[in-house]
């Protein structure tokens, strides 16, 4: 696929056939085929070990394939050269359960560190930082540590940072793991706010309540393989729910 | 553009400066040993290079050969062994030195006192011939040939030393070989120092580290300040051990000068210059290989 070809209509993210074993001989992903359409909202189910969070670095290139292939906005992954990869990841937000955000620096630090780093435009840095801060509901806790904000606090400024590149791509892996329900239903409310501007999201969770009223697509795996992937579909299949 | 270079140099430069002081005994030490390497490395080159000139010197001078005369030798005589001595094919010049003008050269070496010439009394000097060699092969044989002459005197014959100048090749052989050594190792040892110095900043960012990966940071905007850290540590390390053989050469050689008289140590300042700008190069070279050995295996995820 060559990337003039792609319109609306491709899809923003493609495996095919993908497979991937780690060094030590995990098969963590077995064959996995699936399309992201762009502005898609997905959740990604399934236990633990399942093989949810080797999907996402493989998204981001963290891993390689081993096998098959994974295409993200008409680019093919494998083929991407090591100096590539920042672009890739510039197009792509991401955020964890652990936040990972930098102790020492402050709120309006953390999320202007994302352009200081990668030679984004500084002149806009500080429009940039507060447009974002504020879609997160942050303004006036620029100047706050982060041990100085609660987990839901952190997870947004986490979420702010992802989004400094107008990613066209949010990938959460389990975000909301660290975090109370209501919280949890507060991060949640933004990353639809987000998907409704126009970007694809795709959030692993064992978050069951959120999933089950959200009713949005979800690709459910187990042991690497897709065990289901279904239009407002539930946390668990469908057979499962009837019998309750 | 320029704002984007200001912002690159800037975070370079800011974090390679907490990085040298967050590990502080590490970055101070990987200073030292890179100081003490230059060192080494200024003095050894120095050394050498005067040995070098002695060794010069002396050659020059050993292609003459002083045939020192008995006192009672007529002035006929002497002229008659003069002509024999010109006539050897192996001999390019013959300068006979009388009694008053040896007496005026020993007046006139730098290192002796008025006091010492006044104290001898009666020119105790002999007159000599003083025979230059084509080659200084040669001489030995010359030696050897003219201490049977009746005319020459006994204690001593000549002023023949052979063993003078193959000891100081020996020792500038000995000197080089011995200080290369020490250098090779002592910089085997700074650039592991140094290294480890990087390697220790990189542990300490991890997180920093993590989160540029994940933001999309080029591999060079991460490497950047361990690469300026190295150079740091390097050239601190240059600059304080030119500035201590920049200012010590010229002390150190007039010392020599007044300790060994008879030796002619020489101050270079054009050698001098060269070495210095060799050990500020040396200086950056360990800085920037260490760290450049510290980044490539732990930035390569
Ligand atoms: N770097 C790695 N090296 C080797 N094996 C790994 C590595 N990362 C993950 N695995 C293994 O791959 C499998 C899938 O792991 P993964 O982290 O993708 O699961 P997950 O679905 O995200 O689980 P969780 O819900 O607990 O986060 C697991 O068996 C795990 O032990
Ligand atoms: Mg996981």
């Amino acid at each position: 696929m060559v990337s003039t070809m792609v319109s609306d209509a491709t899809p923003l993210i493609t495996f095919q056939n993908v497979s991937k074993t780690y060094p030590n001989g995990t098969e963590a992903l077995r064959e996995v085929s699936l399309d992201v359409p762009r502005q898609d909202f997905v959740f990604l189910v399934g236990p633990s070990g399942a093989g949810k969070s080797t999907l996402v670095r493989l998204l981001i290139r963290e891993e390689r394939a081993t096998t098959g292939k994974i295409f993200v906005d008409g680019q093919e992954l494998g083929r991407l050269k090591r100096r590539q990869l920042p672009h890739l990841r510039r197009k792509i937000g991401i955020v964890f359960q652990d936040f990972k955000l930098l102790p020492n620096l402050t709120v309006f630090q953390n999320v202007g560190f994302a352009v200081r780093v990668t030679d984004g435009e500084l002149r806009h840095l500080k429009p940039k930082v507060e447009e974002v801060l504020s879609i997160v509901g942050l303004d006036g806790k620029e100047k706050k540590f982060p041990d100085e904000l609660s987990g839901g606090e952190q997870q947004r400024v986490a979420i702010a940072r992802a989004l400094v590149h107008d990613p066209k791509i949010f990938l959460a892996d389990e975000p909301t793991g660290n975090l109370d329900p209501a919280t949890s239903w507060e991060i949640l409310q933004l990353l639809l706010q987000i998907n409704a501007r126009g970007t694809t999201v795709l959030m692993a969770t064992h978050n069951r309540e959120i999933v089950d009223v959200m009713r949005r697509r979800v690709i459910a795996i187990e042991s690497g393989r897709i065990a289901r992937d279904e239009d407002a579909g539930g946390y668990h299949a469908q057979a499962n729910l009837e019998s309750r | 553009m320029l704002r984007r270079i200001w912002n690159r140099a800037e975070f370079a430069a800011s974090s390679a400066w907490q990085n040298f002081w967050r590990n502080a005994t590490v970055s101070v030490a990987g200073l030292l040993i890179v100081w003490v390497v230059l060192l080494a490395l200024g003095s050894l080159l120095l050394g050498l290079h005067s040995l070098d000139e002695v060794v010069n010197v002396e050659k020059s001078r050993a292609s003459v050969i002083s045939i020192f005369l008995a006192d009672s030798t007529p002035l006929s005589s002497a002229m008659d062994f003069k002509a024999h001595l010109e006539r050897d094919p192996r001999v390019s010049a013959v300068t006979f030195v009388t009694k008053d003008q040896a007496m005026e050269k020993f007046r006139q070496m730098p290192a002796l006192s008025p006091e010492v010439v006044e104290s001898l009394g009666t020119n105790p000097l002999p007159a000599s011939l003083d025979v230059t060699v084509h080659d200084i092969r040669d001489l030995a044989a010359i030696d050897k040939e003219v201490r049977a002459s009746p005319l020459v005197d006994k204690s001593p014959a000549t002023n023949y030393e052979p063993s003078v100048i193959d000891k100081i090749i020996l020792l500038a052989r000995v000197a080089g070989i011995a200080g290369l050594v020490l250098i090779i190792a002592l910089t085997a040892l700074s650039i592991f120092i140094i290294m480890l110095t990087i390697r220790t900043a990189i542990y300490l960012r991890r997180k920093e580290i993590e989160v540029m990966k994940l933001v999309g940071a080029t591999d060079w905007f991460v490497r950047w300040p361990f690469i300026l850290e190295g150079i740091m540590t390097g050239g601190a390390g240059a600059i304080l051990a030119v500035a201590i053989v920049g200012f010590g050469y010229r002390p150190a050689v007039q010392n020599l000068q007044s300790v060994l008289i008879f030796v002619p140590f020489f101050y270079d300042p054009n050698f001098l210059r060269v070495v210095l700008a060799a050990m500020l190069a040396f200086g950056m070279f360990l800085g920037v290989f260490g760290s450049y050995l510290g980044v490539r295996r732990f930035l390569h995820q």
